[in-house]
Formats: C-alpha cells, sequence, structure tokens
C-alpha cells in the first residue's frame, strides 16, 4: 500500500514536473530568452530617412531612431512598462520642494571614440538644448511652466537639474534629451554652426555617442547601418556586454506594401511600423508556420477621434447653433455602434473606446468611465430634444426652421481607416435622421484649415500623435489656452465652467508629485471630458508589431520606436524547428 | 553638320530651355498656391504658434509669391536651387545625388526595354501567327499602371525567390520600368513592320529575290525604324514618370521618390528643383531622339 502510495506520488511529481518542464519551455519558445545570443545583422525597415543625423535640430521619427540607436540619456522610460529607468544616471534624489534633483552619473561611461563622459557634457547638452541660434524644436518639450531647466555640475560626477515649479512626471523629461558629446560639439556650436553639424553628409567617422550602436554608413534613399558600439556601459543580467547584435541594417522602404512583403519573402527582421488591420490575416498564417512572430503591444495612445467645433465665434454655429449643442454629441456618440467600426474596419483588431485615454495608457486608463453605448433609439430622443426631429416625413431630421439638419465632417483623403470609419458613421448617422456629408480632404489642406483657426467647418474626424503615456504631455490637449485643444483651441480665458474645472484640475495635475494624487485628478478631469464629450472616440486599435521569428528580446511597445527602443536587447536566435519560411 | 540641321538643333534646345523654365517656374507655383505649407509638419509635432511663425518667416513664405518666385528666379541664375526645408540641405546637391540614381536606371530600363520591344516587334510584324500570342501581353502591359507592374513583379520575386527586393537591387525597379515600354515599343515596332513589308519596294525586293531573313531583319526593319524613334521622347517621358510609384516600391533612391518627398512636405525650393532636373532629362532625352530623327530623316529638319 504504501509502495502503491509512494509510486503514485513519484508518478504524479515525474508528471508535474515533465509539465512544468514543457510549459516552461512553450513559454520560453514564444517569449525568447532573456539573454541574447551574441552577434549577427538584424535589419529592419522605416518609412522615412533622416534629415540630420543630430536629434536636436530634426525632430521626426528617423532622427529619434538614430539617436535612440546612437545617444543615450540621463534616464529613460521604459516605453514597454512606463516606468522611469537609469542611463547615465544611476540614481538621483529629489529635495523637499521637489524642484531640485542630484542626479549621480554613471562612473567609467566612455563616448564611442573612447573620450570619457563627464558632467561636463551634461551641461553642453542642455547649453545646446535651450540655445536661441539653436532653436531645437526638443526644447519646447522640455520646459515647465514655459520656463526651462537649469542644469549645474556639484562635480564631475553629479549634477543638479532644477525645475522651475514642481513637475508632475519628474524626470521622465529627460528622457527626450540625448547627451552629446562636448569634445565633437563645442566648437561647431560657439562658431554658431551647430545646426549644420552632424548632417546626413559628415562622414560616419566624425560622430560619437553613448549609445549601444554607431552609424557606421549610411546611403541615402537606401539604408543606415549601424554597428555595435563596443565601449557602450551596459551589460546583462549574466555580465556580458551589451548590444547583443554586431549589426543593425535599417532599410528606407517608405511604402508600407512593400514594406510587408519584404518580411515576408524573409529580407528583413523587422517592420519598425505598426501591421495595417489589412495585413493581419496573411502574417497570421507566416506565424503559424513558424516565421513571423506577432507582438501585440497593446492598444494604441492615439484613437482616430471626431471632435466639433465649439468655437462661439464660429460662423457655422450662427446658422447652426444646434452644431455645438451637447445633446447633438451625445446623440451622434449613441447613434454609432462601435463594434461595427471595430469588426469592419479594423477587422476586428481593435477595441471600441469612448474617451481619449485607451486601455494603452495603463495606470490613467478609467475601465469604469460612464459610456454612451450603442442605442438609436436614446439618439433619436436627444435629437428631438434639440427641435431635431423629423417634419416633413422624408427619414431626414429637420431643424426649428424646417430645414434639413445637415452637418459636415472633415477628414483626410487616402486615409483608408478615418475614409472608412467616416462613411460608417454616415451611414449610421442617416439611420437617425441626421444628414452628414463627409469631405475627404488634402492632408495639407486640412491642417492649414486647423491652422488658421478661423473656425469654419463643423466637425474634424483625425487623429493627433502621442509621444508619451503621461497625461501631462498634452497639456495643450487639456486645457482651454492649449494650442491642440482642437474643440476651441488657443482661449484667452475658458469658455465654459467644465472646460475651467479641467483648466483647474490638469495645472495642479502637472505640479503635484504624488503619484496618487495625480491620478485621483485626472480621473476627475475625464469624468468632466465624458460628461461633455467635446471629443468622440469610437474604436482604437491593436498595436502589432511583427518580426521575423528569430528576433528574441524584444519589447514591443504601442510608443514608437515601438521594437528599437530597447535595440542592445535585441537578439538573433535560430529559427525554430519547423519552420517553413523561405 | 549641315546648316540646317545646326538650325534644327539650335531650335530644339531653345525649345528645351523654356520647357525647363516653365515647368520648374510652374511647380514653383502651383506648390506655393496650394493650401497648406511646409510648417503643417510643425503643426502635427505640436510646435506652438510662435515656433510655426518663426518657420514661416524663415522659410520665406510670408512673403507675396511673386517676391519668392523673383528670388528663386534670381537664384536660379547663378545656379542656386535654394536650401530644402526638408532635409535642410542645398536643392542642388540632393537633385544631384538623386537625379544620378534616377537616369542610371531609365538608361538601364530603356536598353531592356529596346532589347526585348524592337526584336519582339519584328518578329510579330513578321509573323502574325506570332503575334497572335504576343500581342495580348503587349497590350495588358502598355495599360498597366507602374504601380500595378512594380507590385506584380515584387509579388512574384517574393514567390520565387528569383529576384532580390533588398533596396538598391535593379531587377525589379529596371523590369517594372522596362516591360511597359518594351511593350509599346514591340506594338510600334510591329505595325511599322507590316507597313514596310507591304510598301511597293519591299515587294520589289521580295520579287528580286532577296532572301525573307535579310528583307525582314534588314530592309524593313530600317525602313520602320523611323516610326518608333518618333515616339522616343514619349518613352523618356513615360520612363520619369513612371518612376515614382516604381521608386516608391522599391526603396530605389532616385528623383521620383525626391519628388514625392518635396511634395509631402511642401518644400517648394525642393520641389522646383526636381521638377527642373525632371525636365531637364526629359528635355535632353527629346532632344536626343529628334536629333537621332533627324538625321535619320532630312524631311524631320525642315519642320524644325
Amino acid at each position: 500500500m504504501t509502495t502503491r502510495r509512494v509510486s503514485t506520488a513519484l508518478v504524479a511529481l515525474l508528471a508535474a514536473a515533465g509539465l512544468a518542464y514543457w510549459f516552461v519551455n512553450t513559454r520560453e519558445g514564444s517569449a525568447k530568452p532573456a539573454t541574447g545570443t551574441r552577434g549577427g545583422r538584424l535589419i529592419a525597415t522605416h518609412r522615412s530617412e533622416p534629415r540630420s543625423l543630430n536629434r536636436y535640430v530634426s525632430p521626426n521619427l528617423a532622427e529619434e531612431l538614430v539617436s535612440r540607436l546612437t545617444q543615450d540619456t540621463l534616464v529613460r522610460l521604459n516605453l514597454s512598462t512606463g516606468e522611469i529607468e537609469p542611463r547615465l544616471a544611476t540614481e538621483w534624489t529629489n529635495s523637499p520642494d521637489g524642484l531640485t534633483w542630484t542626479l549621480t552619473l554613471r562612473d567609467g561611461v566612455t563616448f564611442s571614440d573612447g573620450a570619457p563622459f563627464s558632467a561636463a557634457d551634461v551641461l553642453f547638452s542642455f547649453e545646446v538644448l535651450y540655445d536661441a541660434k539653436v532653436k531645437s524644436p526638443i526644447a519646447s518639450s522640455v520646459l515647465v511652466a514655459g520656463s526651462p531647466l537649469t542644469v549645474r555640475a556639484l562635480d564631475a560626477r553629479r549634477v543638479l537639474v532644477i525645475f522651475p515649479a514642481p513637475y508632475g512626471p519628474g524626470l521622465a523629461l529627460l528622457d527626450a534629451v540625448p547627451i552629446l558629446p562636448q569634445h565633437k560639439l563645442r566648437s561647431a556650436f560657439d562658431a554658431g554652426k551647430f545646426r549644420d553639424a552632424w548632417g546626413v553628409t559628415t562622414p560616419p567617422s566624425d560622430l560619437a555617442g553613448l549609445g549601444p550602436f554607431v552609424l557606421r554608413e549610411y546611403v541615402a534613399g537606401q539604408r543606415l547601418l549601424f554597428a555595435r558600439n563596443p565601449r557602450f556601459w551596459r551589460r546583462d543580467e549574466q555580465g556580458a556586454s551589451l548590444p547583443y547584435l554586431d549589426e543593425i541594417e535599417v532599410q528606407i522602404v517608405p511604402e508600407q506594401n512593400a514594406e510587408i512583403l519584404r518580411l515576408e519573402a524573409g529580407e528583413v527582421d523587422l517592420i519598425t511600423d505598426q501591421v495595417r488591420p489589412e495585413d493581419l490575416a496573411a502574417l497570421q498564417k507566416l506565424q503559424d508556420q513558424g516565421a513571423v512572430t506577432l507582438n501585440e503591444a497593446g492598444i494604441a495612445l492615439n484613437p482616430e477621434m471626431l471632435w466639433f467645433n465649439l468655437d462661439p465665434a464660429s460662423p457655422r454655429a450662427r446658422t447652426r447653433p444646434w452644431l455645438q449643442r451637447p445633446e447633438l454629441r451625445r446623440a451622434i456618440s449613441h447613434a454609432v455602434d462601435r463594434q461595427r467600426i471595430v469588426q469592419t474596419v479594423y477587422l476586428g483588431a481593435a477595441e471600441a473606446v469612448f474617451g481619449p485615454v485607451t486601455p494603452g495608457h495603463g495606470e490613467w486608463y478609467l475601465p469604469d468611465l460612464p459610456r454612451t453605448d450603442f442605442d438609436p433609439a436614446r439618439a433619436k430622443v436627444l435629437l428631438g430634444s434639440m427641435g431635431l426631429i423629423d417634419r416633413n416625413g422624408d427619414g431626414k431630421v429637420d431643424d426649428e426652421r424646417g430645414e434639413t439638419a445637415r452637418l459636415s465632417i472633415l477628414t483626410t483623403k487616402g486615409h483608408t481607416i478615418r475614409e472608412r470609419s467616416a462613411a460608417i458613421i454616415q451611414e449610421q448617422l442617416a439611420a437617425v435622421g441626421l444628414s452628414v456629408d463627409v469631405v475627404p480632404m488634402e492632408l495639407g489642406s486640412l491642417l492649414s484649415l486647423l491652422m488658421a483657426g478661423t473656425g469654419d467647418y463643423d466637425a474634424v474626424f483625425f487623429s493627433i500623435v502621442l509621444d508619451s503615456f503621461d497625461p501631462v504631455a498634452s497639456l495643450d490637449f487639456w486645457i482651454s489656452s492649449g494650442s491642440f485643444h482642437l474643440w476651441h483651441p488657443a482661449q484667452t480665458k475658458p469658455a465654459s465652467e467644465w472646460e475651467a474645472q479641467i483648466d483647474d484640475l490638469m495645472l495642479k495635475q502637472s505640479t503635484t508629485l504624488d503619484r496618487a494624487e495625480r491620478r485621483r485628478l485626472f480621473t476627475e478631469v475625464q469624468r468632466i471630458f465624458a460628461a461633455n464629450l467635446p471629443v468622440l472616440y469610437f474604436a482604437a486599435p491593436k498595436v502589432v508589431v511583427a518580426t521575423s521569428a528569430r528576433v528574441g528580446g524584444a519589447l514591443p511597445s504601442v510608443l514608437s520606436p515601438t521594437v528599437l527602443w530597447n535595440a542592445e536587447m535585441l537578439s538573433l536566435v535560430p529559427a525554430p524547428a519547423g519552420s517553413t519560411r523561405k | 553638320m549641315t546648316r540646317d540641321l545646326a538650325a534644327f538643333v539650335g531650335g530644339r534646345l531653345a525649345a528645351a530651355a523654356l520647357f525647363v523654365v516653365v515647368v520648374s517656374a510652374g511647380a514653383f507655383v502651383l506648390v506655393r498656391l496650394a493650401p497648406g505649407d511646409a510648417t503643417a509638419e510643425l503643426f502635427l509635432s505640436r510646435a506652438s504658434p510662435a515656433e510655426i511663425a518663426d518657420a514661416r518667416s524663415r522659410l520665406g513664405l510670408d512673403r507675396p509669391l511673386l517676391v519668392h518666385l523673383r528670388d528663386w528666379a534670381t537664384g536660379l541664375v547663378t545656379l542656386d536651387l535654394g536650401q530644402s526645408s526638408v532635409f535642410g540641405r542645398p536643392v542642388s546637391d540632393l537633385v544631384r545625388e538623386r537625379a544620378g540614381a534616377t537616369a542610371r536606371l531609365a538608361a538601364l530600363a530603356l536598353l531592356v526595354a529596346v532589347a526585348i520591344g524592337l526584336p519582339l516587334g519584328v518578329l510579330t510584324g513578321s509573323r502574325p501567327r506570332f503575334a497572335a500570342f504576343v500581342a495580348p501581353v503587349s497590350v495588358a502591359l502598355v495599360a498597366c499602371p507602374p504601380i500595378v507592374a512594380v507590385l506584380a513583379l515584387l509579388l512574384m520575386a517574393v514567390a520565387t525567390g528569383w529576384m532580390s527586393i533588398a533596396p538598391g537591387s535593379y531587377a525589379v525597379p529596371t523590369l517594372a520600368l522596362a516591360l511597359p515600354v518594351a511593350a509599346m515599343l514591340e506594338r510600334l515596332q510591329s505595325q511599322a513592320l507590316a507597313d514596310a513589308l507591304s510598301s511597293p519596294d519591299l515587294i520589289a525586293a521580295a520579287a528580286r529575290g532577296v532572301p525573307p531573313a535579310r528583307l525582314v531583319w534588314v530592309h524593313a526593319a530600317r525602313q520602320s525604324l523611323l516610326p518608333v524613334l518618333g515616339i522616343a521622347g514619349a518613352v523618356i517621358g513615360s520612363l520619369f514618370s513612371g518612376s515614382l510609384a516604381v521608386e516608391m516600391m522599391t526603396s530605389w533612391p532616385g528623383l521620383g521618390r525626391l519628388m514625392f518627398d518635396a511634395l509631402t512636405g511642401r518644400d517648394l525650393f525642393l520641389v522646383a528643383g526636381c521638377a527642373l532636373v525632371g525636365a531637364m532629362l526629359i528635355a535632353v532625352g527629346n532632344l536626343a531622339a529628334d536629333i537621332a530623327r533627324a538625321v535619320v530623316d532630312p524631311r524631320v529638319r525642315g519642320g524644325a
């Protein structure tokens, strides 16, 4: 009896161990090893090419990618977790008033050309950043309450960063500031030629950085080749020096269909941009064959949005005052079946959303916000409450003067997602009697209209780029004086009580250091926003990044650059058994 | 060179210069008049109104159109094409880099097209049964927009692995540009050859016992060359207009892609610079074709 029990226990134990072994190996097989394999060239594609090799003078995605690969910052925002990580600064303390940060710099760090890194390089970088002649486009994102940070060196290894006012996200701001080599760029800066230094024709041997890679070659319009920086400071958990890869080749492929074809052909390992919904089915097949890995990074931060012109001085509102009534926006929100947009436009690769803060925003997202669910009957009641009813039996609602209630929605021509979504919105609003004209415009024309600020439109269906999880990064959207307060930008004083409340809460939120209090304040902001709905949201896409199956160590992010932000941890692993890739 | 040929070339040169100036100035004016400008990108990157106003002033967009155009034209006289707002580099440097790549691709595509199209045209013009198979393919290729041709070739390259699709590879972009042109040449050569074979002198030559192969490949082919040369200008134009889609899809770093970047970025000087160089390449190609026709057929010089 005892022997049988022991045997049974042993069998059970072995089975459990086997199961655990299988589980761990299966998981490892899909999640890639924690420690990478040294060597190899990873080939990635990017849509655009850099216009400069200096991030301080050109702020586009390609320059950011070059900067992330070749430069380093004092601290880094982990684009996967949203947490601040030490980089060139190993530790930091904050003064009781929250204004002064003391950062200790990493010891023994050298630039790729062998020159030692010190506090002088940090001071030089901030001097350049705020210089009036350099006019760095990234300077405006490193201002607090409109003023620059003050940076001083205590000694060669410690710097003080003094904020002009308390700032909620704290040192996350420094993620935008790559540290430049003073020994390479000081003379150009002093000569007033900093903007021309490190142009795309500069020989790569003249560049130096603190990042994991160095630029070895740039062939205009074709490719950038980065080689491993043997002097990079970081090591992995086993003490092996990083990066794992010997080289990263970034091919410039401006057309998305061509990018996908290259991935399918096995000619590239990684597409830096997210995969379009219509490409997912084909790539899913390749994933099933073991040739491609589809990495789900989460829900996008910037869903398409429909905003209304709420400027009281808008000429449109004079003849059709109902355009600015909150009941109209609420009725439209009830009239649109978001699931239909999710299924038809995004082919299921999206989530229905009701506000600007999507699940991709992590801790800032509120799943229990009041929602305007699909309810056409309720939409009709709301339209009727504004006097928009069908007066002549033609199936279309009319205003109190008996004229058909009609509004136009501007969107961008050639943007498939926007055009299809707008068509569904148009169709579903027609079902509740509201006539909508969708007007696709060239991007330049639409932006020109918005920049003019004349308010000569009814509504716009568009999206804006977000480069941070933190709501403070979108302060110009939330507060009424902001230039991106799209529904009524750059107000001299808040036009409504609820906008004044949001202004007050967001300004407090941006200067509060306590994270829990910041969350509480932003929750309040979102509730006020949801109650007034100046902007309607319908669906946010899932961000899926495609890599070849041999790419290991990817930590995909919903923010750009989706995978290469953590290039030092990427490695190439042998293709899994059974891969049918060509 | 005879006097009438010199006059012909001089006239064509003057027309080419006028064509180049009108095309580039027209591009400048049209882009300047179109809604939106180079600062739209700044707006999207959430620059402040003050930063946008500063950029507009720096780029000269706050100046009247005629003043702006005059400044550009003045620079043109001294071969200064201005500074690109998108790339922050002199336009002349950018177009010099990219025009070479486009010209290389176009020249190779022309060579391939001629090597395929003309012999095939001779064959189909002299053998109607053979033409029944080739003609439908040629008509389809002539009607095929460059973007469809390049996509089909890319798909074929991916499916078969016969051609590399890495940036800088010649095979796909060359074939994408060459095949429709080859098809056009085939159709034209075929018709011209059939016409030549039915001309009285060649019928007489056949009656005199000239061997059929010599009749077709020497006598008829020579006679049918003139109509083919007549469309050389259009062929060169189609190579450059088709290069935009082909360069985009195959990552070829040529003038078409540069023009696309310039147009999307509303880069006035770069658009004008690309138009100028593109027009120059087309004008030079047309000029060469015209001179060739004038040399082959003296009647053309009289029409100059």
